[in-house]
């Protein structure tokens, strides 16, 4: 945090990683302050994907911002989906019908897999590793055709509403998302072969960045980076929405936060959302999916919060109303916001090259960061 | 692990006005009406509590920008939203030594409403570049700010009533 002020007694030089740096997936610059191969001091410099969404939140209607959400973070666009509608919903006091929290919940997991797949690639793509995101993709690609079929876009979804969801899923959709199941479940061995237990890769993650609960809880730090570290702290389980509670499903933990645990965490996550997937589609009920609203609502005045797991962690909107239909604040508290925001503590005194690693453990998407 | 009521209790000695609410309409469960000189205090005492940050922002509202803090916790389900409006001057007291993720958010309130965090170590611009530092975006203009009581719920001053939350332990 001494933008400027260099270190005088030791000779050192600065470094700019980014805007434009592979390994940071979006634009991000990190200020880095080095003697040699090492990092005195790494500043995250933010704000070069700045779109001003809560003032825009607090320009449109409640409604309008609807196709906003899904911009912030684009790759786990469902689930801020879910944490918008799930607020409105809190706020009136609608109540979505059933078979719609069921296919929130199916759509969301696929969703959180698309994300950790993506992740996946691009971590290893950052450690030098340049197959592993081709058959990572080949995977996701299989997500994205099931998604688009129902949500109607690949990337940027606008599917749920305020009292269920857009469209209703058909037997396509079903038939497509537990072939895809299947197909999932038979390359996790291959994945595992080809990297977890890879020596190069070991050697590359093992004992880089740890994490610890102390640090996790300064910062406010959520979702798998927190979860390697031991605290089995999720969303979906500790301070339950929608329809999860009626699931059974594990919270995978590391032991030592170190980018190898974070790995593991976020691997072992795909395999206990490809089972919420499977129960929700052996129970998914009949019925409507999406219920009456009326077209000019107005929300209540005061305010209300609504938290959800998102792929990177907690995600938060915090809503304060005036009465009327537009919003009079909206914040919106996304998870790599106080997870990048440790960074600075994790890497002193780090390898240049281990940098890489704990940015790419954070699992960052700048413009969510950015907003 | 303390009990909610413990906490409950701590707070109120700060002291505070807390009111436990009804979690499925709110989304939280006490929400905390402080002075601008128990900020500190509010934030070491949830330290102390193993709370961790979930956000610090800003509504601007009359007669002073309210300052908003969110906690919540790994082991229980509880999510406290504390208040305070900032002292007359602008400023309030950073938390940003007690919980260091306070830092950026303290940052970004400094660059969306003005909000001046006395000893914070770096108040330096975070989302907006330098030469927009003092645009304020999210101050309101003229009428469109509304009074603090125009954006509560209609009752909360009354609130105290509401079922008490199950504050459930978990295993780590």
């Amino acid at each position: 945090m001494t933008l400027g002020t260099k270190n005088q007694d030791r000779h050192s030089f600065y470094l700019n990683m980014g805007p434009q740096h592979p390994s940071t997936h979006g634009v991000l610059r990190v200020l880095l302050e080095m003697e040699g191969e090492y990092i005195l001091e790494p500043e995250p410099v933010i704000g070069y994907g700045h779109r001003m969404q809560e003032k825009i939140g607090e320009s449109l209607t409640w409604n309008a911002f609807m196709p906003n959400t899904a911009r912030i973070d684009y790759l786990s666009a469902l689930m801020y989906n879910h944490g918008y509608v799930g607020l409105i919903e809190r706020m009136t006091g609608i109540e979505a019908p059933r078979r719609a929290e069921y296919i929130r919940v199916i759509t969301s997991e696929l969703n959180r897999i698309a994300s950790h797949l993506l992740w996946l690639g691009a971590f290893l793509l950052d450690l030098g590793a340049f197959t592993p995101i081709m058959y990572t993709f080949d995977d996701r690609e299989q997500i994205l055709d099931i998604l688009e079929d129902v949500t109607g876009s690949r990337l940027t979804y606008c599917y749920y509403r305020v009292g269920g969801v857009s469209r209703d899923v058909d037997g396509t959709f079903v038939e497509g998302t537990r072939a895809f199941i299947r197909r999932l479940r038979s390359r996790f061995p291959m994945y595992d072969d080809l990297v977890t237990n890879n020596i190069i890769f070991i050697k590359r993650v093992k004992d880089i960045a740890q994490f610890t609960p102390d640090m996790a809880m300064r910062y406010g730090a959520t979702g798998p980076i927190l979860r390697s570290t031991g605290i089995g702290y999720d969303i979906r389980r500790n301070e339950p929405y929608s329809v999860y509670p009626e699931f059974d499903f594990d919270i995978p933990v590391g032991t030592t936060g170190d980018c190898m645990d974070v790995y593991l965490v976020r691997v072992r996550e795909m395999e206990q959302s490809l089972r919420i997937i499977e129960q929700a589609l052996d129970s998914l009920p009949e019925g409507p999916c999406m219920t009456k609203v009326p077209r000019r609502l107005k929300l209540p005045q005061g305010d209300a919060s609504f938290s959800v797991e998102a792929a990177r962690g907690e995600l938060s909107y915090y809503l304060v109303s005036d009465g009327s239909d537009v919003p009079y604040r909206l914040k919106i508290r996304p998870p790599s916001f106080s997870n990048l925001s440790l960074l600075p503590e994790l890497c002193r005194n780090m390898l240049l090259s281990d940098l890489v690693m704990a940015l790419g453990a954070l699992d960052l998407v700048i413009p969510e960061i950015d907003r | 692990m303390t009990t909610p009521n413990k906490l409950i209790n701590d707070l109120r000695n700060l002291p505070a006005t807390v009111h436990e609410v009804d979690y499925r309409q709110w989304g939280y469960h006490l929400d905390v009406l402080l002075e601008a000189g128990r900020v500190r205090g509010f934030a070491g005492m949830l330290r102390a509590h193993r709370f961790y940050l979930v956000f610090v922002s800003a509504v601007h509202t009359a007669p002073a920008i309210e300052i908003i803090y969110q906690f919540a916790c790994y082991s229980r389900q509880c999510r406290i939203l504390g208040r305070a409006a900032v002292t007359d001057n602008g400023t309030m007291p950073t938390i940003s030594d007690i919980y260091d993720g306070a830092n950026w958010h303290e940052r970004e309130t400094r660059d969306m409403f003005g909000v001046l965090f006395t000893g914070h170590p770096y108040l330096e611009p975070l989302l907006l570049p330098e030469e927009e530092a003092d645009r304020k975006p999210l101050l309101k203009n003229g009428s469109a700010v509304k009074a603090a009581d125009r954006i509560r719920r209609p009752n909360q001053a009354g609130i105290g009533t509401a079922e008490p939350h199950q504050g459930q332990e978990r295993d780590q």
